[in-house]
């Protein structure tokens, strides 16, 4: 699963680990999840949602989705 | 807040630990002295015998519920992971060792090696799975 984490991050001028202490997580976590190793639970993925104010599905893209619309 | 609460769970796991592996030092170090000076009998033989696996259990429970309380998904993730690679390794090693000690005649694995065991493998397990997620 892809994600616009770095962007979302970058654009708020947030390192890892001022995301990392928003979402109460540890600074790995926020990296494993951002380069796409880790795919975070619905409870995580809504909290991020919330603290960039927009749609899960903004924020985070399916591998199948992608495949689909480049065909 | 996460952080905080992650170091006071840490900080009383790492106590517990500390707890039980002095008991476990006391209980084995008893076990020795009673066993071999006062040859106990009976019940008391018994009980005296699982005396140092109270604490090994402890050690396991106690690691249980600081597993069970991390809120951090990753590294839930990662212990989990290890755990399954390290319960199937310390089940390979026995069942290979168990052949060869049957067929082969190389010395007898004490069963209360396995957990040394176990726990090296979990060692090994943590740092490869954490890698994968750097």
């Amino acid at each position: 699963m892809k994600n616009r984490l770095k962007v979302l991050r970058a654009e708020r001028d947030w390192s890892q680990g001022d995301l990392a202490q928003r979402l109460e997580v540890s600074r790995q976590s926020v990296n494993a999840i951002e380069t796409g190793k880790f795919d975070p639970s619905l409870p995580l993925a809504f909290k991020l949602a919330r603290l960039f104010g927009q749609p899960i599905e903004e924020i985070f893209t399916d591998d199948e989705e992608n495949s689909e619309s480049a065909s | 807040m996460e952080g905080k609460t992650k170091d006071l769970a840490r900080s009383r796991h790492n106590r517990q630990l500390i707890v039980f592996s002095v008991l476990l030092a006391l209980a084995g170090s008893l076990d020795a002295w009673v066993f071999i000076r006062r040859h106990p009998t009976g019940v008391l033989a018994y009980a005296l015998a699982v005396l140092p696996a109270l604490p090994m259990i402890g050690i396991m429970a106690d690691f249980g519920l600081y597993v069970a309380a991390l809120k951090d998904e990753v590294m839930r993730s990662i212990i989990y992971q290890s755990m399954l690679w390290s319960i199937g390794a310390t089940l390979g090693f026995t069942t290979v060792w168990g052949f060869l000690e049957a067929f082969v005649h190389i010395p007898h694995l004490q069963p209360l090696l396995v957990m040394p065991v176990f726990g090296l493998f979990v060692g090994v397990s943590l740092f490869l799975v954490a890698r994968r997620y750097e």
